[in-house]
């Protein structure tokens, strides 16, 4: 079952925005798919994550500093969402 | 039960620094993975086109594989003890031999052939460091700088990575600190690896190192579309963003390391230049990340108004302009 809050489902949109993936069914995207990669529905790889990154820290005010925290964070929309509500406020 | 060994694991954002901080700290001295990368000088810029890596030009955000675990051998009271090998079985049986002593011991190794990566992030890179602590069965068990938690590798896979051929081929080459300072105070070694990375980025008379190999490859990259073509000029491009190996930061990733260094030097050495060091570095690695993000979009060709070579171009001089200012600061302080 798909249970996406509004923050999750609002960065679904702005990954897909930024990315200019036009052909996605975002109603088959679930919160624990992997976001990058060859598993990832969505086929984005590590150019995109660059941007996603860039992405988040203007819309958000969320920055993601090193390769480890991104590597963590853009595993999954859950945990990208998480790291935004966490660092939110800090940002 | 068998006895498991414990090592003191912690992921990191680059894999010498992660591994040399790894090693220290198992031997009982805290330290950041930042201040090992900055102590050992990690810092760099390059941009080789006469070296060519899948038919592509050179271009290194970092210092050459192995200057931070020669930085630290250099240190008193640090004893690190280095070998390579030709024979695979003589390296195999040397590692146990130093295992068996007590020692955890760090790897040069071929990603390639390392069978706990994804398939998928298996390349050839042959300067890829991990730590392996202990062997059960025929299985070593690692510390992978680049893992949330230590993996298992088999031996004859382990081997085989420790001598893959090829660029920077490892040669069997294993390290491990044979001793360590009782007490270590990082504060005397901040001052070296900042005049260091000073120096290399601003002393060379090479045009192709530091600030200046920055503004050369923006003249470069300027004229690649009419050199090069529409398609190999986004090759090149992405072949830049790529050997910024940092999923998602672009390779600002080693400034914002090297400005997590100077916060904490600042912090140790209650120095307010240090700080102010460390935020400007951290704007110069947003700047390389906008640069990242545009030339993505124009690999991807989902361009935005403004996106074109001549503004990245611009984008790498300002980047370069902002990085003498640090630097020069920073050198002065440093004297």
């Amino acid at each position: 079952m798909n249970t996406m809050d509004s923050l999750e489902r609002e960065l679904l949109v702005l990954i897909c925005r930024t990315c200019n993936l036009q052909d996605v069914d975002m109603d088959r995207i679930k919160l624990n798919d992997p976001l990058i990669g060859p598993d990832s529905p969505l086929g984005i790889d590590s150019l995109d994550a660059l941007e996603i990154a860039v992405t988040v820290q203007q819309e958000y005010g969320v920055r993601l500093n090193s390769e480890q925290t991104s590597r963590v964070v853009l595993q999954t929309l859950a945990t990208l969402a998480d790291h935004i509500r966490n660092h939110r406020q800090q940002g | 039960m068998e006895y498991e060994p414990t090592f003191p694991h912690r992921q990191s954002a680059h894999c010498e620094s992660g591994v040399v901080a790894n090693l220290i700290r198992q031997r009982g001295i805290e330290i950041s993975e930042a201040m090992a990368f900055g102590i050992g000088r990690g810092l760099f810029f390059g941009y080789f086109p006469f070296i060519r890596i899948n038919g592509l030009p050179l271009v290194t955000y970092r210092s050459v594989a192995g200057q931070i675990i020669r930085q630290f051998s250099r240190l008193p009271g640090f004893t690190l003890q280095r070998q390579t090998f030709r024979d695979r079985d003589r390296a195999m049986g040397e590692l146990d031999a130093v295992l068996a002593a007590g020692h955890p011991v760090g790897l040069q190794t071929g990603v390639f052939w390392l069978p706990y990566f994804p398939r998928a992030l298996r390349f050839h890179f042959n300067a890829h460091n991990l730590v392996v602590y202990g062997k059960q069965g025929e299985d070593y068990l690692v510390s992978d700088p680049v893992f949330p938690a230590p993996v298992r590798c088999a031996a004859p896979d382990l081997a085989r990575a420790r001598f893959a051929s090829g660029a920077l081929a490892p040669r069997g080459k294993m390290y491990y600190f044979a001793a360590t300072p009782e007490h270590f105070d990082c504060r005397p070694h901040l001052r070296s690896g900042i005049r260091g990375v000073c120096r290399a980025m601003l002393g060379s008379r090479f045009p192709l190192i530091g600030t200046r190999g920055i503004r050369f490859l923006a003249g470069r990259l300027e004229r690649w579309p009419a050199r090069l073509g529409r398609e190999r000029a986004i090759l090149h491009l992405g072949h830049v963003v790529r050997m910024q190996e940092e999923i998602g930061t672009g390779g600002a990733g080693f400034r914002f390391m090297f400005a997590a260094f100077l916060q904490e030097s600042a912090e140790m050495l209650r120095e307010q230049l240090l700080q102010d060091s460390s935020a400007a570095l951290v704007a110069a690695g947003d700047l390389w990340r906008d640069f990242a993000a545009m030339a993505t979009r124009i690999c991807k060709e989902r361009t935005r108004p403004g996106d074109s070579y001549d503004e990245l171009a611009g984008l790498l001089r300002s980047c370069a302009d902002r990085e003498e200012s640090v630097f020069r600061t920073l050198n002065r302080w440093a004297g």
